[in-house]
């Protein structure tokens, strides 16, 4: 009894400090690539490369005056940072991220929790994000961060429905919610459920960037008309709490993305850690590079997109993907 | 892995937040507060699903009454910006009637319940595990109120559209 | 994946889904042609409910999805009454078609079919499930058609009160329902009949559960009945709501709920009807709210001065009397409660095609429109009149041989049985409200044909609500001479209900 619970509680250590370190650097990742990729050099001074950048900025947030407006409603307002960073971090706690292992004469899992409801856990958790966003939009009692929660939470609402149509189709090949078992089930490169389900990848690649806020999605903080949106009066440590789930979120949709569709924490020769860790890598470039090359979606366009494209496409995805099932059980 | 005396605290506790929060809903005077502790209210109620070994429900609950309806409901409430900021009381002057009639109706409801001790359900071979046996159940036995209610919601969505629809003149 | 599948029998549902097909077909119709027309979506609308009748009448009797769709003689002659009450309800809606209504005429049809259909599968439904979602889809659509009129205040006012009153009263219900399940542990109808009952004999203690449960679900199905305490909503609602849709409210909505608690009481819960089985004896309970519907919504019709409010108590007092064949349990008040409705569709939705027809020339509904207008619309007065003096029980029409089928079940049971001694009671305080009934039906009566100003106002008709009226008329005579097929038809529903005669 007394080992689970030590185990467990190391291997949720284990993975929270991983995914802020890689939150910092993933900040980091950004501004380096996107200078690259606009021709510019991003941060250098700070350590070798700029490495040091994250450390620099964190201390620096959290060295800066909390400023709290007077016409905010306190309670909410302070919950509000933590309501969006907390969901964020739960996500993990279905994530496969390694194969089993023994050590000390105990099986080791590779998974904080394999819930039998893995998929629907993660996207009860993702639901529950944009309530961060809102409370920060209501209580800062700015007209700003007012605008930019009703955006987010509009936007959010909008593409879940297509978000979780989108993997109905890999649940029915797989036959089962458990991201572990999905993850064994995708053992060889062919088995990847990103070939078995290419449109469902790319709706759900789409939505979660919508998901996520960010760019081309990025509405509710458009700069250029809502200052900052939802965070506008957020300052110090409450703003790099919301600044922090973000990026904590891009990792976390990154890693189901890796699980789901591209059979997780396998691969040849590398350890499986190595392997997973590598696929989220590559999504996280993927995030930035779409930043760096698509404009922003107008309003209206966004709300088009999400219900007259998508949806009736993770509609039809799912209906093919239900017959196909069927077709191959009944041969 | 959790003996009963645990699932008991646990259970008393998720009791005890639905009931206040279920009554701050009807007592609190900012109707953006008494969404956000239905909200609450709604959340507890997953936990309560997942003592009684029903994670599918759970999941359900959160996805759709913490993460669909209730967020519907606070997008209305800012997007009527009167009502957002503005005091209203939830109680007339039947106040003292509707509490006395409520308190006599918890009451009995609790001692009876509590008196009766020959509850039947129906059994299930859960073999296959929660949710699949749900799955299979809404697809063969209950398949007629399952596709009922699909009816029932284009009704209710035409219904709302008419009622939302800013009207051409 | 190995699944056992019921057996569906799709056809014995044949009419439900083509009405369902058809509301679709209406507003894709409105819709696709930008809404030109003011009168082609309602004749539609008409047409489909003949088709759907006509379809009924083919469909054979059985069960579908394993037990949980019954098509037997009590689903189908509800369904001959929801169908005729929409048809009689659309009919007179065209009036309110060419102003009020312009942008949503289809939707209007559609929704008013969608409410039919789920009265159509309440009524076909075996099980409490798809009883408790078919209420649902019943009521939904009609939150909406109450506030159709949405820059009317009243109209507005009554959709929320219904919204509201309709949203707790399904929770009351459902929270019965779960009682039920859980001293049954079944959802099926006859199942829980005999589940219930063994386990009365074997733990004698459920008596004091079981009356929260029959508490709960008679509050729950009351709302929809609209049954004293739980009528308060009524005059407001069909005040505010669109005459049409306070008609099909009135007849259609009343009858589901009528089928409703027939379906739990007289079927689920057929065992603890009898004052041997206190205290759950639920006979009494709906008794003495049968008495408070007469007393009340008699005496209340009487101080009415909107036409509408005085057909809402009226239709109050009339679920009263219906209620007293229930609580009969024998094979004449089975039938007599299914004369009753059947007569009561005539009447009443001939004069809700009546206050539509004046309203549309007048735009008001006080009665005091209604003086002196027997010299400018003769016609229109007759009817009325006929009308209201069906309701009230004036021989030779219908409404007097279904109030005298009534009272004779109440009479017959009470001779049958010593332990239901209260059944003189019963139908004696129901012929004394029949008395003051009669005085403010016939308030209206004397406007109409006794002022001594004849009115300003000439209707003008069209040519749906004419037909309206005439059904109605013909209804009344036809069936007030010679109401034995009706009879016979509705003699079956005590046999759908395991009464044997």
């Amino acid at each position: 009894m007394w080992e689970i619970v030590i185990i467990s509680s190391i291997k949720v250590l284990l993975v929270v400090v991983a995914i802020l370190t890689g939150c910092a650097y993933a900040t980091y990742m950004e501004r380096k690539v996107l200078g690259h990729m606009q021709h510019r050099i991003g941060p250098l001074y700070a350590g070798p490369y700029g490495l040091l950048q994250p450390v620099a900025d964190g201390l620096k947030l959290i060295f800066k005056e909390d400023i709290v407006p007077d016409n905010v409603e306190r309670t909410t307002y302070a919950l509000a940072p933590l309501l969006a960073f907390v969901p964020s971090l739960l996500t993990f706690a279905v994530v496969p991220f390694a194969a089993d292992v023994d050590m000390f004469g105990y099986r080791i899992t590779g998974v904080i929790s394999d819930l039998n409801i893995g998929i629907l856990w993660v996207f009860a958790v993702t639901s529950l994000g944009v309530y961060g966003l809102v409370l920060a939009g209501w209580s800062s009692g700015s007209k700003y961060s007012m605008l930019g929660a009703i955006r987010s939470s509009a936007q959010m609402i909008s593409y879940e429905v297509a978000y979780g149509l989108s993997i109905i189709g890999v649940i029915l090949i797989a036959n089962t919610f458990s991201l572990r078992e999905i993850v064994e089930q995708q053992a060889s490169i062919t088995d990847w459920f990103v070939f078995r389900q290419p449109l469902g990848f790319l709706l759900f690649i789409t939505c979660a960037i919508a998901e996520t806020n960010r760019a081309p999605f990025d509405l509710p903080e458009a700069e250029s008309e809502l200052v900052a949106g939802y965070h506008t009066e957020y300052s110090s440590m409450r703003f790099s709490t919301f600044f922090i789930s973000e990026y904590a979120n891009m990792i976390a949709v990154s890693s189901v993305a890796t699980t789901l569709f591209f059979g997780g924490w396998q691969g040849p020769l590398l350890p499986p850690i190595l392997w997973f860790c590598i696929k989220v890598f590559l999504f996280m470039f993927l995030y930035i590079w779409l930043r760096a090359t698509f404009p922003r979606f107008r309003y209206d366009q966004l709300m088009a997109f999400g219900w007259k494209v998508l949806f009736p496409l993770a509609l039809l995805n799912t209906i093919v993907t239900a017959g196909l099932v069927m077709l191959t059980d009944w041969l | 892995m959790t003996d009963g005396s645990q699932v008991g605290v646990i259970f008393w506790f998720l009791s005890f937040v639905i009931l206040i929060s279920g009554f701050m809903v009807v007592s609190l005077k900012n109707i953006f507060y008494c969404a956000l502790f239905l909200v609450l209210c709604l959340f507890s109620v997953a936990g309560i699903f997942i003592l009684l070994e029903a994670e599918f429900l759970a999941a359900a609950q959160v996805l759709i009454y913490v993460g669909a309806v209730a967020i519907l409901m606070i997008f209305a409430i800012m997007l009527t910006t009167d009502m957002a900021s503005k005091e209203i009381t939830q109680t007339n002057e039947n106040v003292t009637v509707g509490v006395f009639v409520s308190v006599i109706f918890a009451i009995s409801t609790i001692l009876l319940i509590d008196k009766t001790s020959v509850w039947r359900y129906q059994d299930h071979d859960f073999s296959e595990g929660v949710t699949v046996t749900l799955g299979k159940l809404l697809m063969t036995k209950f398949m007629l109120p399952f596709e009922l209610v699909s009816v029932l919601l284009l009704a209710a969505m035409i219904g709302a559209i008419v009622l939302a629809r800013k009207e051409r003149s | 994946m190995e699944f056992a599948f019921p057996e569906y029998n799709l056809r014995l549902m044949a009419p439900e889904i083509f009405l369902f097909l058809w509301a679709l077909l209406i507003i894709a119709y409105d819709v696709l042609t930008k809404r030109k027309s003011e009168t082609t979506a309602g004749y539609l609308a008409l047409a489909g409910l003949m088709i759907t009748g006509l379809i009924l009448g083919f469909t054979g009797t059985g069960h579908g999805f394993g037990n949980m769709f019954v098509s037997d003689t009590a689903a189908k002659f509800f369904k001959i009454i929801f169908l005729g009450s929409a048809f009689m309800a659309i009919g007179s809606s065209f009036g309110i078609m060419r102003e009020k209504i312009v942008n949503h005429r289809g939707e209007f049809y559609g929704l008013i079919l969608f409410s039919t259909v789920g009265m159509m599968f309440l009524s076909s439904s075996n099980e409490l499930l798809s009883l408790y979602i078919g209420l649902e889809l019943t009521t939904i659509p009609l939150f909406v058609l109450a506030a159709f009129f949405k820059d009317d205040k009243l109209s507005v006012e009554a959709g929320i009160k219904y919204f509201i009153v309709g949203a707790f009263s399904s929770a009351l219900l459902l929270y019965g329902i779960s009682f039920l399940y859980g001293l049954s542990g079944t959802t099926d109808l006859v199942q829980m009949k005999i589940n219930i009952a063994i386990t009365h004999l074997t733990f004698q203690n459920i008596g004091v559960i079981l009356i929260l449960a029959i508490v709960l679900v008679v509050a729950g199905i009351g709302f929809k009945l609209s049954l004293p305490p739980f009528h308060q909503w009524v005059p407001d609602v069909y005040q505010g709501s669109p005459t049409p849709v306070a008609a099909f409210l009135s007849v259609g909505s009343k009858a589901a709920g009528l089928i409703a608690f027939a379906k739990i009481f007289v079927n689920g819960l057929f065992a603890f009807h009898h004052p041997d089985m206190a205290p759950n004896d639920w006979g009494r309970l709906v008794a003495l709210l049968a008495v408070a519907a007469m007393i009340l919504g008699n005496t209340v019709a009487i101080r009415q001065t909107n036409i509408k409010r005085m057909l809402g108590y009226s239709s109050i007092a009339q679920v009263g009397y219906i209620m007293i064949g229930i609580v009969a349990m024998n094979a004449l008040g089975m039938a007599a409660m299914g004369f009753y409705i059947f007569a009561y569709m005539f009447a009443n939705m001939g004069a809700f095609a009546a206050v539509a027809i004046v309203e549309d020339k007048t735009g008001s509904c006080e009665i005091s429109t209604y003086s002196g207008l027997a010299r400018t619309s003769p016609l229109l007065s007759a009817t009325f009149a006929v009308f209201l003096l069906s309701l009230a029980g004036i021989p030779p029409l219908a409404g007097f041989m279904a109030k005298f089928y009534i009272f004779a079940a109440g009479i017959q049971a009470a001779q049958h049985d010593p332990g239901l001694y209260w059944m003189y009671w019963l139908v004696g305080i129901a012929l004394l409200t029949t008395v003051f009934a009669i005085y403010y039906y016939a308030n209206i009566i004397k406007q109409m044909y006794f002022a001594k100003e004849p009115s300003p106002h000439k209707v003008t008709y069209n040519f749906p609500a004419l037909t309206v009226l005439l059904i109605g008329l013909a209804g009344l005579f036809v069936f007030g001479i010679y109401p034995e097929p009706v009879l016979h038809f509705a003699s079956g529903i005590a046999s759908s209900f395991g009464i044997i005669p």
